[in-house]
C-alpha cells in the first residue's frame, strides 16, 4: 500500500444538504480511477465519473465480500456500508438465488398493480397531515410512514411492530458497531420469528412466498436464516432510501417554484420529474466499497484480489460529461443517459419499480393537496445529522402551509 | 424496427416494462424480460429505443 501522504482525504465536505462535495470534480478530471484515503485511513481506488461508476457496479469481478474481511480496506465503521459484507465463497451463487426469487416478486407489473393502493394510503396520510396545525414535520408524518407501511405490508410485518423497524434501522446504520450489531441481532430475531410463524401458517406476504419458493425449487442456499436476513434487508432497503427521496424531492421542488408549478399544472410531467429527483438528490455521500475477486486490470489500473474500489451513484449522477450542468435541477431535462441512482448491472436495485411508483404517487399528490407548502425553517438550517452520515437523509423536514 | 432481448443477460430490473409496457413484459414466474412486440408499430419506437438504451444490463437489442 502506498504511503503517499498527499492522497485526497475522505469524506469530502458538502456545502449544504442538496449539493455534492466539490472535492470530486477535480479528481474526475484527473482519471477514471483515483487513489484516495478513507475516513479510517485506508488507501483505496475511487471511481470518479459516470461510466466508471457504472462499470464498477456491473463488473462481476468486483464483489461485496472479501477473501479476508478482517484485513479489508473500509470506508467507515458502519456495519452495513463501511466494508465487506457476505461470504466470499458463496456471494455470487447466493446473489443469483436472491435475484431469482425476488425479481418476480418486485416485477414492474406487480408493482403497477400496487399503484392504486399506494395512492389510497398516500391520500389518507395527506388528509391526516392536513388536520394538523402547521408547522409540522413532513418527514415524520408522511415521508417516513408511507414507504415504511408499503414495504411492511408487502413483507408481512404487522402494524404494531413497524415502529420497531424504524428504531432498529436507525441503530443498524449508525457508526457504533457494537450497537449496530446488537440491532441487527434483534431485527434478525424478529424476522426469524416471522419465518417460523409463516412456516406453520402461511399468509399472503413475501416471507410466506419465499418459504414456498425455496421448498418448491429446492434452493438449499435459501435457509430460514437466509430468508430472515433477506426480509430484514428488504424492510430496511425498501423504505430508508425512498423516505429520503421524498424528503429531498420535496425540498428540490420547494427550492424551484417554477418547476413545482409546472408539475402541478401538468401532472403528466411526474415520471420525468421523479427521474430528475432520483438523479439530483444526494441524501447521502454514498461510497460503496467493492473488492476485486481476482487480479485484473481496469482502466489502466492493476487490481489485486481483495483490493478496494469505491463507486458512487451520486458521483456518477453529477458527472458534467454525461449530464450538462449536472447540479441544475431540471425536470424538463432530456438526458441521453439514465441516472445511476439504482446502481447498474446485476446489482441494479430490485425494488426500483416500487420506489418509482411510490415517488410518482407522492409527487402527483403532495403539491396538489398543499398548494402553499413551504419550508418552516431557513434552508441553511437543514442538515444531515452526523449520526446518520452513512445512511444519510434528514431527521426532520419542517414545513408549513 | 426489430426488437430482441437476451434473457441470459437480463437482470429483471423491469425498467423496460416501466418505459415501454406495450413492447416489453416480465415473466410472471422469473421476472425475466419478455418481448411482446418484436416489430412494434411506429408509435412505440421512441419508447422502445429508450428502453433499450436504459436497460441496466444492456440486454435489449434494436435493429432499425
Amino acid at each position: 500500500m502506498t504511503m503517499d501522504t498527499e492522497l485526497p482525504q475522505l469524506p469530502f465536505p458538502r456545502p449544504n444538504v442538496l449539493d455534492i462535495a466539490p472535492g470530486y470534480k477535480p479528481l474526475r478530471d484527473r482519471a477514471p480511477l483515483v487513489r484516495v484515503r478513507t475516513a479510517l485511513g485506508d488507501d483505496v481506488w475511487l471511481a470518479t465519473g459516470y461510466h466508471i461508476c457504472k462499470q464498477v457496479f456491473g463488473d462481476a469481478r468486483l464483489g461485496r465480500s472479501h477473501p479476508d474481511p478482517g484485513n479489508a480496506a473500509r470506508v467507515s465503521a458502519s456495519l452495513m456500508f463501511g466494508g465487506p459484507t457476505g461470504d466470499f465463497a458463496t456471494e455470487e451463487q447466493l446473489h443469483r438465488t436472491q435475484r431469482k426469487v425476488l425479481t418476480p416478486a418486485f416485477s414492474a407489473r406487480r408493482m403497477r398493480q400496487l399503484k392504486d393502493h399506494v395512492t389510497e394510503l398516500s391520500a389518507s396520510m395527506l388528509d391526516e397531515l392536513a388536520q394538523r396545525r402547521p408547522p409540522v414535520d413532513l418527514h415524520a408524518h408522511f415521508s417516513f410512514p408511507l414507504p415504511n407501511t408499503v414495504i411492511c405490508q408487502l413483507i408481512g410485518v404487522p402494524e404494531p411492530d413497524r415502529d420497531s423497524f424504524r428504531l432498529w434501522s436507525g441503530r443498524f446504520t449508525s457508526n457504533d458497531q457494537a450497537d449496530a450489531a446488537q440491532a441487527v441481532g434483534e431485527m434478525l430475531g424478529y424476522t426469524m420469528g416471522m419465518v417460523a410463524d409463516r412456516r406453520k401458517s402461511p399468509q399472503d406476504d413475501l416471507v410466506s412466498d419465499l418459504i414456498a419458493i425455496a421448498a418448491a425449487e429446492n434452493l438449499e442456499l435459501l435457509t430460514d436464516h437466509e430468508i430472515a436476513d433477506m426480509a430484514l434487508h428488504l424492510v430496511f432497503g425498501g423504505h430508508e432510501s425512498t423516505v429520503s427521496r421524498i424528503d429531498f424531492g420535496t425540498l428540490l421542488l420547494l427550492r424551484h417554484p417554477e418547476q413545482r408549478k409546472a408539475l402541478v399544472d401538468d401532472p403528466s410531467l411526474v415520471e420525468q420529474a421523479v427521474e430528475e429527483i432520483l438523479r439530483r438528490s444526494i441524501p447521502v455521500d454514498d461510497l460503496f466499497p467493492r473488492y476485486a475477486r481476482e487480479d485484473f486490470e481496469i482502466e489502466g489500473v492493476t487490481l489485486r484480489k481483495g483490493d478496494c474500489v469505491l463507486t458512487s451513484t451520486s458521483v456518477a449522477n453529477m458527472d458534467d460529461r454525461t449530464f450538462a450542468d449536472p447540479e441544475r435541477f431540471d425536470i424538463f431535462r432530456k438526458p441521453d443517459a439514465s441516472h445511476a441512482s439504482f446502481g447498474h448491472g446485476m446489482h441494479y436495485c430490485v425494488g426500483n419499480a416500487l420506489a418509482r411508483i411510490e415517488l410518482q404517487v407522492v409527487f402527483s399528490m403532495l403539491f396538489q393537496r398543499f398548494p402553499t407548502l413551504e419550508l418552516a425553517v431557513p434552508f441553511e438550517e437543514l442538515h444531515i445529522p452526523i449520526e446518520r452520515r452513512w445512511i444519510g437523509g434528514l431527521d426532520e423536514l419542517p414545513v408549513t402551509w | 424496427m426489430r426488437v430482441s432481448a437476451d434473457q441470459d443477460l437480463c437482470v429483471g430490473s423491469g425498467k423496460c416494462v416501466q418505459t415501454s409496457g406495450e413492447v416489453f413484459d416480465q415473466g410472471e414466474e422469473d421476472g425475466v424480460v419478455v418481448v411482446l412486440q418484436h416489430t412494434p408499430s411506429e408509435q412505440h419506437h421512441e419508447a422502445a429505443r429508450r428502453a433499450a438504451h436504459g436497460c441496466p444490463s444492456a440486454a435489449i437489442s434494436i435493429i432499425e
